[in-house]
Formats: C-alpha cells, sequence, structure tokens
C-alpha cells in the first residue's frame, strides 16, 4: 500500500471552509435567480424574497438612492409574507445621513445594530404606518458602477453568524443586477420617447397645410418648415378668406420641443377659424391676440398674416412682432418696413395693417428668426445682415425658400439647429 | 447663465450673466417668481452681462411681467447689451418691457 501523506486541519480552517462553501452555495442559487430578470420591479422583489430567506429574516427593504433629490426612497419592502411597498412607497424619503438607511447611504458602510432600540440613528416612521416591529437589523449600501444606487435592510435576522464579507459580496451582486435592470428600464423608456416623437412629429405636421406649395391666380407660395427638434414651435398657412384673395400666414411659437408644438396646434386652429370668417388681416391679428391672452407660462407668438389679390398682386398685411420680410424685385432685395405691434398674447393692443402693390417677377420672403439666429460650429450666429446678403446674391434664382434652407442648414452642420426655421416665398406673375 | 439677487438702495436687483435659453429658463423662472410671488412693487433686472436670449428666456419674463401687472408691479429690465437690444426692437418687445439705461434711471422713473 503507498503511504498516505498526514494532513492535520484545524476546527477553525474547518468552520472557514464550511461558510466559503455555504457562500458558494448561495451565490449558485441567488446567481441564476437574479440574472432571470431584466424587469425591475420583478427583480427588486426577487431580490428582497431572496435576501429575506438567505437570512432568515422577518422583513426586507429596498430604498433606492434618488439623484435628482438626493434622498432614499422606499422601492420595495416585504413584511414576512406581505408586501407592504404600497404602504411605504412614496410616503417616506430620507436624507442622506437621516435614519440607519440614510447613514449607511451617506458613509457607504454595512451596518449591522443588534437592537434599533438603543440606536439613535433608528428612524420609527416606516414602523409606525406599517405597524411592523423592528428588533435588529442589517443595512448594506447597494453599489453599482456609477456610485450609489440605494440601501439594502434586512430586518430582524434570523441568522446572526453571517459572514460580513459574504454579505457584502452578495449586497454588491445584487447592486449591479438592479443596476443592470435601470439600465434596460431607461434605454426601454427611451425607446418609447423616441416612438412618442416620431408620431407627434407626424401629428405636427398634418396641422401644416397638405402640400407646401399653394397657387391661386397670379400667385404661388412654396413653403419650408424644419423644427430645431423633432416637433417645433413654428407655423404656416395658405387659406382662402374671400374668393380672388390668398392668405398667407407666419408664426413663431416662443420656445421649442413639445410644449411649443402643442400651443402651436391651437394657434393654427384658431387662426383657421377665425382668417375664414373676414378678409382684413388686422382684425383677425386682433381676434388672436385676445385669444391668446390667456397662454400659459407667459408664452407668446409672432406672427404676419398678408392677405393677397391673385389678379392684382395688392396686398394688406398686419404684423404682430415678427421679423421683417425681405421684398425682391427687379431693383434687388429690400428689407420690408412694415409697422408692427407687439407678438400675439401678451399685452392688449390695437393691431393695424399696411398695403403694398406687388409687381409681376416680385416675390417676397416670410421667415422665421431660426433662419439668421443658426449657430455655426464655432458659436457664431448667422446674424440678419448676413442672411440678407446671401439672398441678395441668390435673388435672381428659382426656389429661393429651399436654396435659403439649405443654406442655414450647410450653416449649422455638425451643430443642432438652434431654433425652429420657416421660409415662406410668395412670388407674383 | 448666472442668476444672483443684489441689494441696492434698499432695493432687491436680479442681475443675470449668460444665455438665457431653454436650458436655463426654467432656472430664471424659480428665481423670478419666487421674488414676484411676494408681490414686490418694483423688481429691477440687470442685462449688463447677458450674451443672449431666446423666445424661452423672452416668455419666462413675459409671464414675470403679467404676474406683476396683475397687482400693479414693475419689471424694469437695464443694462441691456445692443445685441439683445436689437432682439427685442425687432419683435417690438421694447414696447411692452420698461427699459432703462442704467440703474439710476430705474431709482429715477
Amino acid at each position: 500500500m503507498p503511504d498516505r501523506a498526514k494532513v492535520t486541519v484545524t476546527g477553525t480552517y474547518l468552520k472557514g471552509l464550511k461558510k466559503k462553501v455555504e457562500a458558494l452555495k448561495i451565490f449558485t442559487e441567488v446567481s441564476p435567480v437574479i440574472s432571470s430578470t431584466l424587469d425591475l420591479k420583478e427583480l427588486m422583489t426577487i431580490v428582497m424574497e431572496k435576501a429575506k430567506d438567505i437570512m432568515k429574516a422577518e422583513a426586507c427593504s429596498i430604498l433606492l438612492y434618488n439623484k435628482e433629490t438626493k434622498k432614499l426612497e422606499f422601492e420595495v419592502a416585504l413584511c414576512k409574507a406581505v408586501s407592504a411597498t404600497d404602504i411605504l412607497k412614496g410616503k417616506i424619503t430620507l436624507d442622506m445621513g437621516q435614519g440607519i438607511a440614510g447613514w449607511v447611504a451617506k458613509n457607504r458602510k454595512l451596518l449591522v445594530i443588534k437592537d434599533v432600540k438603543s440606536d439613535k440613528r433608528f428612524f420609527h416612521d416606516a414602523d409606525k404606518l406599517t405597524g411592523f416591529v423592528t428588533k435588529s437589523l442589517i443595512a448594506a449600501p447597494l453599489i453599482g458602477r456609477r456610485g450609489l444606487i440605494g440601501v439594502a435592510e434586512i430586518i430582524n435576522p434570523g441568522k446572526r453568524d453571517m459572514d460580513l464579507g459574504i454579505l457584502q459580496l452578495l449586497t454588491r451582486h445584487f447592486a449591479i443586477a438592479i443596476e443592470n435592470a435601470q439600465y434596460h428600464r431607461d434605454s426601454l423608456e427611451k425607446e418609447r420617447l423616441k416612438q412618442e416623437l416620431e408620431i407627434a412629429s407626424s401629428l405636427q405636421k398634418s396641422f401644416l397645410p397638405e402640400s407646401p406649395a399653394f397657387r391661386r391666380g397670379n400667385i404661388s407660395v412654396s413653403a419650408v418648415n424644419i423644427p430645431a427638434k423633432q416637433v417645433g414651435g413654428d407655423l404656416y398657412d395658405f387659406i382662402d378668406p374671400v374668393e380672388g384673395k390668398a392668405g398667407v400666414f407666419i408664426g413663431d411659437v416662443s420656445g421649442k420641443g413639445v410644449s411649443a408644438a402643442l400651443y402651436m396646434a391651437k394657434v393654427i386652429s384658431d387662426f383657421r377659424y377665425n382668417a375664414l370668417m373676414t378678409d382684413s388681416p388686422e382684425i383677425v391679428m386682433n381676434r388672436l391676440n385676445a385669444i391668446l391672452s390667456g397662454a400659459p407660462r407667459g408664452m407668446f407668438l409672432t406672427a404676419a398674416y398678408m392677405i393677397i389679390d391673385t389678379a392684382t398682386g395688392e396686398t394688406r398685411l398686419s404684423v404682430a412682432g415678427h421679423p421683417p420680410f425681405l421684398w425682391i424685385t427687379g431693383r434687388g432685395t429690400e428689407v420690408s418696413s412694415i409697422i408692427s405691434g407687439p407678438p400675439l398674447g401678451i399685452v392688449p393692443d390695437t393691431y393695424t395693417s399696411s398695403s403694398i402693390s406687388l409687381r409681376r417677377g416680385d416675390r417676397l420672403l416670410l421667415l422665421t428668426d431660426g433662419v439668421f439666429e443658426a449657430k455655426n460650429r464655432e458659436g457664431q450666429r448667422m446674424g440678419f445682415d448676413n442672411f440678407v446678403n446671401f439672398v441678395g446674391k441668390h435673388a435672381g434664382e428659382g426656389q429661393l425658400a429651399k436654396i435659403v434652407a439649405d443654406y442655414v442648414t450647410n450653416f449649422s452642420r455638425g451643430v443642432d439647429l438652434a431654433d425652429d426655421m420657416t421660409v415662406v416665398e410668395i412670388g407674383f406673375s | 447663465m448666472n442668476i444672483t439677487v443684489a441689494v441696492y438702495r434698499g432695493k432687491k436687483v436680479v442681475e443675470l450673466s449668460g444665455d438665457i435659453d431653454m436650458y436655463s429658463s426654467p432656472e430664471l423662472r424659480e428665481h423670478l417668481m419666487a421674488l414676484i410671488r411676494r408681490k414686490v412693487p418694483s423688481l429691477p433686472v440687470n442685462f449688463g452681462n447677458v450674451s443672449y436670449i431666446d423666445s424661452s428666456g423672452i416668455a419666462t419674463f413675459v409671464e414675470g411681467l403679467k404676474c406683476m401687472k396683475s397687482y400693479g408691479g414693475r419689471l424694469q429690465f437695464f443694462g441691456i447689451p445692443e445685441g439683445i437690444m436689437e432682439i427685442l426692437r425687432f419683435s417690438k418687445l421694447d414696447r411692452v418691457f420698461e427699459i432703462y439705461g442704467n440703474i439710476e434711471d430705474v431709482f429715477d422713473s
């Protein structure tokens, strides 16, 4: 028989080995369970049930750290077999440093408290609300790859000999699983928002005229509208107020994005309703000013509305704080100096109208400020004068609205558009 | 944007600097409305160091102006740089807001 080497094993070594086997057993059990879902709510419940089970605890809870409010909020709470989440969620928040969970979050250290009655940090409100009696607890910080996620609390644990090192590893494991689920939830939310904005963008386009081109008698109109975000607050419209006349409206709602887009939808329907009742642009502007005076958050509208005789080119227009339009004639490009009132929806005012006579071959270029406030990569703005010079150089070319829009888009290449942009070109032939 | 509230001759004065746009106007609104809710009879705003204001920023002041007018208060702008004055003139907002050259003009008004 071959000689066998004698190995002496101490009781301490065996105890350590037993703990390691136990830890391995726990990890083998926990890993597949917490990796089984990316649903944050489901995962939290699984994590809590598992922690409660391992620690033979009476209750468990997770408080998540809200980075915006810098407070801890109850997310999941399990008392015995019952969920106390509904009782605590949204009702109790803790500041960093407040209560035991707040202390753990602030100091990023695991805390074992054998008798909470003797610990001044203990915050009694959760017990008061749930009717539960906390005697002892273990509170562990949940720290992910990007910092603090929250705090897990194991309440009245029956298992007293749990190795704290294993507990720390376990909570780290939980934290990463929760963080992965949070990333997953955030990316789903982003995708949902993206789809919502795509739908909003199509809906908003449906408020504008079906075709960006419009022709009545000797008048031809074409428009380009590019929102800075998926939706925007610029608008234009073509309308037939009375036989033989064409109405052209351009406007810019203050702000950008969804709020401006919603307001734009209201404005365009108010405009259509009122513009079909009169062939006086100033009456429409005065009515719009009254309607929009109750706008929320100081929102307002700059606008210009012109009614053109499609046979003679005689035009009446009313302007409310809107940038001047360009008048391109055989003699050159002029910046209009039409009398304007303040933007609509701010103060009571009486808007008036002015008259101009278009000659055959004349063109008008109406725009919103997003055209000349466009920024380039160096952060410089185009400026109104540069824009006018550009138009002057290209005045002889056709499809000027498109040429201007392309120029602004090229100018802003590499950076987001600073504002929504609309160009409306009116030709009289 | 940076916003501070200074006291000049015993009166609160809002001092602004930087860009006032859709990203910074919520903070401006918070400060402005907190002062206006206390029904201050007048609120001078120093634009001396403002580099840009967009329509979101202007809307914040319009909201403040409407609130102040409802109780007879006055929102007063001063030190407006030429570039911003041009925006206000362009959109005829110089007819809407009370505009002064400097703080002394505000106090003399």
